[in-house]
């Protein structure tokens, strides 16, 4: 336990019922209540009788608690668009997004590390500065420009890859075909976002790295006669992972929004897409269960994140 | 950190770039709707016509001239994201300076309400709020605002108490300088690379979420900012409108973001001063 941890702790608890009294309590601010929301503007008339039997169903009054205890049994509501218990579907597009975003920062983080550790170890030289020129440029890319042109040109101009989904569509695949079928799916929702997300890393990677050489411990390892590669990872860049785990972090955290635009321009069905689907047909409690789901796991991240520092950088357990 | 810094920003490859594409963008923003020669809400042109002398863009969908959307969209885009930026600006300052010079317990209920707030999701809250309220794009930039002072207010804090011990404003205290005195005449001046930094930083990401929200149908669909176009925009990205429809309000939404993450990169070279000497 650090004690940095242990003094964010109160802010994450208090951040995290905010957020449960919010879900909680914003519908009932809502004018009118979901039956006029879902069929006011809906071609089905509702005679007196089916009126007062919706009303009766949803107007039932669950104070904060009973809230709470309900979200823990997981049963966090039943969509109206889907006709699926919330937890279902946010449960079935979970891996997707999963699968999607953990690849993406994978590849993004590993190979941002490892490009900016080198950039910093050869500055001055004339690629390295292009490399920074090119990273910097593609930062000020947003990701909604990267995924349309990507699905421009690769999946309609030269129909390399599916334009949208996740696998083909009740294919008979082996194992093998079926994981090769995925594969193929993901490429271009997955290149979108390590083209967005590299450029950070790259970024992070290289000014962090050149700080450490600055630092006396790596003249001091030179003098040491230690190679090249051991100087320049196992003193160097361990020391500037800090700042990237903390980027990887937040970068987690930022889970379904970081997925919503581009899941939804390559139309893969994970946790933004079905945000997005919800959006448009006003379902309500999946909104709420799948905006209440991310917050949360941004919450769950960051505290796990404060302990993480503590075993990475143990010059943050001593600090005050 | 006064005049040095600006004669150093001005040598700055980046921050030259970045600013003469924000002052491109503020340009657009400011006269463009002045050059649309149509109404963007005019719809009585024949739809999904190709670009003409009469319609550089062509025509979209719903038979409206697409340059004349593009040239209002923008200024609806940056115009939400400078509203945000400036009122998240104003709050950080405020906060950040109040809870300097105050300290005790203001400063720990203030810096305890900023850690709670930059533990919750931005945009999940705008979400729920849009969903639910369908409230006007002000307010959500307000609320926005709201949500992202922390950050600024963090760091224009940190910035202050040293400032406050620095070799020229301790004498001005000794003198007999009240506080209003000090936080007036050199904390708020002397911190106003901070600011510039804080604001051209949330000025991006609320220009992301506007466009972000508005591609998520959240945002009344008559109101046409660079979002919502492009969000029509990709319907239709098959047919071979997209290098007239699609193509523009996306090179629009990255010129924007570019230049303001040209200068959030340049502002924060030059506040790490361990690296300025280092950069290439």
């Amino acid at each position: 336990m650090t004690r940095a941890f242990l003094r964010m702790l109160p802010a994450y608890l208090l951040a995290g019922l905010t957020l449960i009294a919010l879900s909680h309590a914003l519908p009932r601010f809502m004018p009118g209540d979901f039956v006029t929301a879902m069929c006011s503007g809906s071609h089905v008339v509702l005679n007196g009788e089916e009126d007062a039997e919706l009303r009766r169903r949803y107007a039932h009054e669950e104070g904060c608690f009973q809230y709470l205890a309900r979200l823990c049994r997981l049963d966090w509501g039943y969509s109206q668009a889907f006709m699926t218990p919330v937890s279902r579907l946010i449960l079935d597009a979970l891996p997707w997004t999963l699968l999607l975003m953990g690849t993406a920062h994978l590849i993004s983080t590993a190979l941002g590390f490892a490009a900016g550790v080198e950039a910093a170890w050869r500055r001055g030289q004339a690629a390295q500065k292009i490399s920074v020129e090119v990273m910097t440029i593609l930062e000020g890319v947003p990701e909604i420009a990267t995924g349309v042109l990507l699905l421009l040109v690769f999946a309609l101009k030269l129909g390399w890859s599916p334009a949208a989904g996740a696998e083909t569509a009740y294919a008979q695949h082996g194992t093998w075909q079926r994981v090769l079928d995925v594969a193929n799916h993901l490429v271009l929702p997955l290149s979108t976002l390590v083209v967005a997300y590299l450029p950070g890393n790259f970024l992070l990677a290289r000014w962090s790295m050149l700080l450490v050489l600055k630092a006396p411990f790596m003249e001091t390892a030179r003098a040491k006669g230690l190679p090249p590669l051991r100087v320049r990872y196992a003193h160097g860049a361990c020391n500037a992972l800090l700042p990237l785990v903390t980027r990887l972090g937040l970068r987690i955290a930022f889970m379904v929004t970081g997925a919503v635009v581009v899941e939804t321009i390559h139309s893969y069905p994970g946790l933004g897409t079905l945000l997005f689907n919800a959006i448009a047909r006003r379902d309500i409690p999946l909104v709420q269960g799948i905006v209440l789901f991310s917050s949360i796991t941004f919450l769950a991240v960051n505290m796990g994140l404060e302990l993480f520092y503590g075993w990475l950088d143990p010059r943050l357990k001593h600090a005050s | 950190m006064h005049r040095d810094s600006w004669r150093e920003l001005k040598q700055d490859q980046w921050f030259i770039a970045g600013s003469a594409t924000a002052l491109l963008c503020l340009f657009l923003v400011v006269a463009g709707p002045w050059f649309a020669s149509h109404d963007p809400n005019d719809i009585s042109f024949s739809p999904l016509s190709a670009p003409s002398t009469e319609h550089w863009l062509g025509v979209n969908d719903g038979a409206m001239d697409i340059l004349a959307e593009l040239l209002h969209g923008m200024r609806k885009t940056a115009g939400f994201g400078l509203l945000s930026g400036s009122a998240g600006l104003g709050l950080g300052i405020f906060i950040g300076l109040a809870a300097a010079c105050f300290g005790g317990m203001a400063e720990r209920f203030l810096m305890g309400l900023g850690e709670i707030l930059l533990a919750i999701l931005a945009v999940m809250i705008l979400i729920l709020a849009a969903m639910f309220f369908r409230p006007a794009p002000v307010v959500l930039a307000f609320l926005l605002a709201f949500l992202s002072w922390p950050t600024t207010a963090k760091a224009i804090r940190a910035q202050a108490l040293l400032r406050k011990e620095s070799l020229h404003v301790r004498p001005a205290r000794q003198m007999g300088a009240s506080s209003a005195y000090i936080l007036l005449r050199h904390l708020l001046p002397e911190l106003y690379l901070l600011y510039l930094m804080g604001f051209a930083g949330k000025v991006r990401s609320a220009v992301l979420m506007e466009a972000s929200l508005a591609f998520l149908g959240l945002l009344d669909p008559n109101r046409k900012s660079l979002g919502i176009i492009i969000k029509y925009a990709l319907k239709y990205y098959y047919l071979d409108v997209r290098f007239n429809w699609l193509l523009p309000p996306i090179a629009c939404l990255t010129l924007l973001v570019m230049s303001l993450t040209c200068l959030v990169i340049s502002l924060e070279k030059l506040f790490d001063p361990r690296l300025r000497e280092w950069w290439w």
